[in-house]
């Protein structure tokens, strides 16, 4: 199926018969017909989520749901209001931020160092590529209670499990993209006599920046996903901890407040990542499709 | 007969130096395939002379882009040997690759200067030499354009830029010019005769185009099929320097006729049918092998 703006082909004409093929709108036409399409998207774009959170609001407010469970968009709106006032909000937040980016930083340059030194060396990749392998599907939660008997009660097995999530992820990807390079780029590069270091820098990375980026959008991601979930078991702090703490307490206005906030966080921290990567790969914003004549 | 005649009288400059530049004894590359052990060139026999243009020509997969590997220091040989009389202190060859092999990270000047960069290090005049070629090949108004915005001959010149400006010893071109239109092909031979009758080197020019073959070369060379051997040699009389005028004359298509005539019974034989060589001793048996 093609999606164009014109109508489909007439049936077939009768043998003898004169066909005309000629524009069927006019320019202007066509240029408004496209604009106002992407007034339609953006429309959706931005209408549905405030569509949806209007019905919310209205079925709240006509008593459609139990407003324990389901409070509306404006109650969740007040527990904010009441959450920044406290002060508890911005201090959860904090101290999950820190930890959300120490432990991204490090897992992340571990995980690129290790996926470009596995790619270029093919021995050591074959022999790490199980451990890895099997490493990376043990549940990182599985394994807090082990870093918490040998670390103590402290920020540090929190932290290491978020570099792990992250390592894992970055390390696999950067690995299988540093070993998709495509040997016509190579093959200048030793021909120009490059050194390992050299076609690391010209070749290799540049090469497989663009997949590096989209594995840290995922690890960031997940990483969110793993802080959370050690926050509720442990750590007395954090967004999680105030999620599993409303909880607790019936706060369940604070209890929205987080699962959003926790949400927009992670919208946040991946589009940071995404511009980072279109800044770090300028050549695939440019252009685009490559004509060949 | 009158190119012939001046052939005497004026010397192209290339013939005169006995030492040759490449020599090339019985050399053979094979590769290992799920079918078994492949032969992809040789025996082959050749001596390039310094400072020589040469054009080889031959059928698809006789295993000329596998000499130029060779050539290259990208591939060892397996059989054989290739020596080269290194003269300078420079680097001994740059390659233009069959598919451009230019770098879509890198801008148009980037991409220039990349071969100046790696290696040995940037000699102090690189700025001077990336300019040069950049003027020198039209490219000036593009520097800062990524390859994704250039037609594919503005890529092509890029990657003859990029060969060019580390002044190797040896230039080595792998089909440059198949993916160009007709016309543009005919423009950017023009332009390589003219640029290499300023800056002489010895080139090694793969083609699947006789005409190019003739009006470029001061030899051309004529491969047999797989596995690669020479069946044919021709000297090109003409004096240098050419122009594009020849493509018309009478001796010119004289020649392209010899050569194709040696081309078509030697390489793709009589029959025209082509029989692939079979495969000698299978390796090993692949899992998801179909049975044939
Ligand atoms: N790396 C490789 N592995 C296996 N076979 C190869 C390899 N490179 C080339 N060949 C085979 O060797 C033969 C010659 O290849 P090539 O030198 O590229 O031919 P040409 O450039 O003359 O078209 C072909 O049959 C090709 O399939
Ligand atoms: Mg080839």
């Amino acid at each position: 199926m093609t999606t164009t703006n014109d109508r489909p082909l007439a049936p077939p004409a009768p043998a003898g018969s004169r066909i005309v093929f000629a524009p069927k709108v006019s320019l202007a036409d066509r240029y408004r017909r496209n604009a106002r399409g992407r007034r339609i998207d953006n429309a959706l774009r931005f209408g549905v989520p405030i569509g949806l959170l209007v019905i919310w609001q209205l079925a709240a407010m006509l008593d459609l749901f139990d407003r324990r469970f389901f409070p509306s968009p404006g109650d969740v709106v007040e527990s904010l209001g009441t959450a920044i006032g406290t002060g508890v909000l911005q201090e959860a937040a904090l101290v999950s931020t820190y930890r959300l980016v120490v432990g991204f930083v490090v897992g992340a340059l571990v995980g690129l160092l290790m996926g470009f030194v596995l790619g270029r060396v093919r021995r050591l990749n074959v022999a790490l590529d199980p451990i890895i392998s099997a490493l990376y599907t043990v549940p990182k939660l599985a394994m807090l209670p082990i870093l918490l008997l040998i670390f103590g009660l402290s920020d540090l097995p929190i932290l290491i499990l978020i570099a792990a999530s992250v390592f894992f992820i970055v390390v696999i990807s950067t690995t299988a993209a540093v070993t998709a390079v495509q040997k016509n780029y190579l093959e200048p590069a030793q021909c120009f006599g490059a050194t390992g270091l050299q076609t690391l820098r010209h070749v290799v990375l540049p090469a497989s920046l663009p997949s590096v980026f989209v594995s840290l959008r995922l690890a960031a991601g997940n990483a969110v996903l793993v802080l959370i979930g050690i926050e509720f078991v442990q750590g007395g702090a954090g967004m999680g901890y105030l999620i599993w703490n409303s909880w607790q307490l019936f706060d369940v206005g604070r209890m929205y407040v987080g699962v959003v906030l926790v949400a927009v966080f992670g919208v946040l921290f991946q589009t940071l990542i995404t511009g980072l990567g279109r800044l770090a790969t300028p050549w695939t914003r440019r252009g685009g499709s490559a004509s060949s004549h | 007969m009158a190119a012939l005649d001046e052939l005497d009288e004026i010397d192209p400059g290339t013939t005169a130096r006995t030492d040759p530049k490449i020599t090339v004894k019985g050399l053979e590359r094979h590769f290992e395939t799920p079918d078994g052990l492949l032969q992809a060139l040789g025996p082959m026999d050749l001596e390039v002379r310094d400072g020589e243009f040469l054009c080889i020509v031959g059928p698809s997969g006789c295993g000329k882009s596998t000499f130029l590997r060779i050539a290259a220091g990208l591939l060892d040989p397996t059989g054989g040997e290739m020596a080269v009389n290194r003269q300078g202190t420079g680097p001994l060859s740059a390659m233009v690759f069959q598919d451009y092999s230019i770098f879509p990270w890198k801008t148009v000047e980037q991409n220039v200067r990349f071969g100046l960069e790696v290696g040995a290090g940037a000699p102090a005049d690189a700025e001077e030499r990336v300019g040069y070629w950049l003027d020198r090949l039209g490219l000036a108004a593009f520097r800062r354009s990524y390859p994704s915005e250039l037609s594919g001959g503005m890529r092509q010149r890029v990657s003859i830029a990029r060969a060019l400006v580390v002044e190797p010893e040896i230039l080595l071109m792998d089909e440059p010019f198949a993916a160009l239109d007709a016309q543009l092909r005919m423009l950017m031979q023009d332009e390589l005769l003219a640029l290499w009758q300023e800056h002489r080197r010895t080139v090694v020019f793969i083609t699947h185009n006789l005409d190019e073959a003739v009006l470029l070369g001061d030899r051309v060379i004529v491969m047999s099929k797989r596995p690669g051997h020479i069946v044919g040699e021709f000297e090109v009389p003409f004096t240098r320097p050419r122009t594009a005028d020849l493509r018309g004359s009478g001796e010119f298509a004289a020649l392209e006729q010899e050569i194709w005539a040696n081309l078509r019974s030697e390489a793709y034989g009589a029959a025209d049918a082509v029989t692939p060589a079979a495969p000698t001793v299978p390796t090993r048996r692949g899992l998801f092998r179909r049975a044939r």
